[in-house]
């Protein structure tokens, strides 16, 4: 039956290509714009996650404001997105405090400085100069390739260790170890250079660490002007198997310095890539919901072109009523007509959005990720519009009176 | 038990003012290898007859019952079920399917059946064999004269082996020769046993029939029952009647003509016996027999 229906829908279908392919644009555009969103949403999320694994399991984060209810958990609806653009409430005494807890091994703040750095040559403006201390050596999986890290012993030198990125392109195929550099007028000796970080570029500050100058934090406190600007702090206990605890021993130290207010965040790894995806999929469902406002139109268009050729071909009907269709094969013919069209329309949307994928892996650092559930849900998505949006015409259709339609046209 | 028994079977079209009665309580029995010819004026209800009994419209009033069960008020999806099965229609204007192909069009009604595409092709392939079709199978519908999409269209209505065929005006279209091919193969399948309607404006081909009606204004006037092969009386009538149009005519309009139909409202005139004697003249000259 729906062999049958099938080619019947395609060869009436393909009689008028133009208006059916206009038709189909709708899904097509639809489903492409669906499909990139959700792609791209879940791109991110595996950037992220895959920097954030980077780190390592047994580092803890702190983050400035008080990101989720810990009260009941990490889960995302507790999200507080207003944590995210308030000024840092971080401070260096916060991170000199925490380095002298017992469980924690290494402290390193994450002062954010700026994001331009020039030699005399050349000028850079999209690196992270970030202030912190000496102890990030051992939080990061990142390795000095080149010279070396500054040292405890001088907290307040114009050293920098620079990203192998920056390296290249503010000192090309000059060694840079014991060239300097200049940040708000102020000059830096590079010490080292860290070798090339294996995870791909996202513009999250905290984590590429190829476009990043690492400076002590007392200069960095002193370009600006002695404020701090502590995004996060990162931290990596002694024990591994022991977080929770040297969670709770940051947690209170930290109370202690905050005067019990609790406007920072301790976070586990799980619980950052937790909030990270809930933040993108949050982000991406809201996005490819406007997307689906397109799907809507188009599977209105499909509507509209199907009472058209309903209309059109009430003669078609009246004749294949008098040999004996019946309503509902009537109706079946036009809902597969419908799906041909969404269906179709689906399909090319796929097909279009990996010529998107590619396009936007070539011109951008986007990197789109498309999956099989994600295409099978568009698929489906346009299987169900399809339905939905010709049952009206084909009811239409069939409850056609045999002798009304004979005599229409 | 006759296969068509219809019983104060009236249409009403329309409503309010604008009320048409295109049946008044008919009553019709056709049995079973009858073909009966219908006969009247445009409008006069025909093809509304037709139609309630091909189950393409229902009776407003009355009762249908084809081979002794009541159809008229049967569900829309029995009612197809009814017509794909027992009822094969021909229409003055063929109703080929015009974008797909002879075979196609001959094999839809077996799709409907749930025919396997294979199979059905094959007897649409035979049948068109039988209306003399086989070498346009692969025509579309437009590439056809008239006669062969007729043809075509006949090999569609016999498909599911029908016991009715409804034919409308079946020759409507047709030049005498393709008239004639199609006419023979109606009387070849009616004495195959099967039972066809036809409704014709051509008095010669009541020649055909062994029964014909002639209706007027809704109202079956008159039914003969006849030998096949001769034309039929009050057709021949109108045949072969010369009317002189009177002031009465045209005072009347389009409707004077409805006198040639023959029925009870036709009233004896002197100048209307003088007329038949001299029609029956011409008859006897013809080798026909004389009307009373």
């Amino acid at each position: 039956m729906l062999n049958g229906n099938l080619k019947a829908a395609i060869s009436s279908l393909s009689r008028t290509k133009w208006r059916s392919f206009f038709t189909m644009l709708g899904i097509i555009i639809g489903i492409t714009s669906v499909v990139t969103v959700v792609s791209l949403g879940e791109g991110l999320k595996q950037q992220v996650v895959g920097q954030i694994n980077h780190l390592g399991r047994d580092v803890i984060t702190v983050r400035s404001g008080k990101l989720v209810n810990q009260a009941s958990g990490t889960s995302v609806s507790n999200l507080n997105l207003l944590a995210f653009f308030s000024a840092s409430t971080l401070t260096g005494h916060d991170a000199a405090s925490l380095s002298s807890l017992p469980s924690v091994k290494a402290v390193a703040p994450m002062d954010f400085v700026t994001s331009s750095a020039k030699t005399n040559a050349k000028e850079l403006d999209n690196l992270f100069v970030i202030g912190t201390t000496p102890d990030v050596s051992q939080v990061l999986p990142e390795t000095v390739e080149y010279g070396d890290f500054f040292d405890q012993g001088a907290p307040d030198q114009n050293y920098a260790v620079i990203g192998n990125g920056v390296a290249q392109q503010l000192f090309g195929e000059l060694n840079p170890v014991g060239q300097s550099l200049t940040i708000s007028g102020r000059s830096f000796l590079v010490r080292g250079v860290l070798a090339k970080s294996s995870t791909s570029l996202l513009s999250v500050a905290e984590t590429d660490f190829n476009s990043a100058i690492l400076i002590p934090l007392k200069p960095a406190e002193e370009l600006s002007s002695g404020q701090t600007n502590i995004l996060q702090i990162l931290i990596k206990a002694k024990d591994a198997n022991n977080l929770d605890a040297t969670v709770n021993d940051v947690h209170s130290a930290l109370l202690k310095t905050h005067q019990g207010q609790e406007n920072f965040t301790v976070l586990k790894q799980y619980e950052l890539l937790n909030i990270a995806g809930g933040v993108i999929n949050q982000l991406t469902g809201f996005i490819s919901g406007i997307a689906a406002i397109s799907l809507l139109v188009g599977g209105i268009g499909i509507m509209d072109i199907m009472l058209v050729s309903v209309s059109e071909r009430t003669r078609e009907i009246g004749i294949r009523k008098a040999i004996g269709a019946t309503n509902r094969q009537i109706l079946n013919h036009f809902l597969v007509e419908g799906l041909v069209l969404s269906v179709g329309g689906g399909l090319i949307g796929v097909v279009a959005s990996l010529f998107v994928f590619g396009m936007l892996r070539i011109y951008t650092n986007l990197q789109p990720v498309i999956t099989l559930p994600v295409m099978a849900l568009a698929v489906g998505v346009s299987v169900v519009l399809g339905i939905i949006f010709s049952v009206v015409p084909a009811l239409k259709a069939a409850r056609k009176n045999p002798i009304d339609a004979l005599r229409g046209e | 038990m006759a296969l068509i028994e219809l019983q104060e079977v009236s249409k009403l079209y329309g409503f309010g003012d604008a009320t048409t009665l295109a049946l008044d309580e008919v009553a019709l029995t056709v049995e079973k290898g009858e073909f009966l010819a219908i006969m009247g004026p445009s409008g006069s209800g025909k093809t509304t007859l037709m139609n309630l009994i091909g189950l393409l419209d229902r009776p407003t009033h009355g009762t249908y019952a084809l081979d002794g069960r009541n159809v008229a008020r049967l569900r829309p999806n029995r009612q197809a079920r009814v017509r794909r099965d027992r009822i094969g229609f021909v229409f003055q204007f063929y109703n080929l399917l015009p974008r797909i192909n002879v075979l196609e069009n001959v094999a839809l009604p077996l799709a409907y059946r749930g025919m396997t595409p294979v199979r059905r092709q094959k007897q649409a392939s035979d049948m068109l064999e039988r209306v003399g079709m086989r070498d346009r199978e692969y025509f579309l519908p437009r590439q056809l004269s008239g006669g062969q999409t007729q043809r075509a269209a006949i090999a569609r209505a016999l498909i599911n082996k029908p016991n009715i065929i409804i034919a409308d005006e079946p020759t409507g279209n047709l030049d005498s020769t393709d008239s004639k091919v199609v006419m023979e193969l109606l009387s070849d399948i009616h004495r195959q046993g099967n039972t066809i309607l036809l409704v014709t404006h051509n008095p010669e081909l009541t020649r055909y029939a062994n029964r014909v009606i002639y209706m007027r204004d809704g109202i079956i006037v008159a039914d003969e029952k006849k030998p096949i092969g001769r034309m039929a009386k009050g057709a021949r009538r109108t045949y072969f009647r010369k009317r002189k149009t009177t002031d009465r005519d045209i005072v009347a309009g389009v409707s004077a003509l409805m006198h040639d139909v023959p029925g009870k409202e036709v009233t004896e005139t002197p100048k209307r016996r003088k007329l038949r004697h001299r029609n029956n003249k011409i008859f006897k000259h013809l080798g026909g027999r004389a009307i009373k």
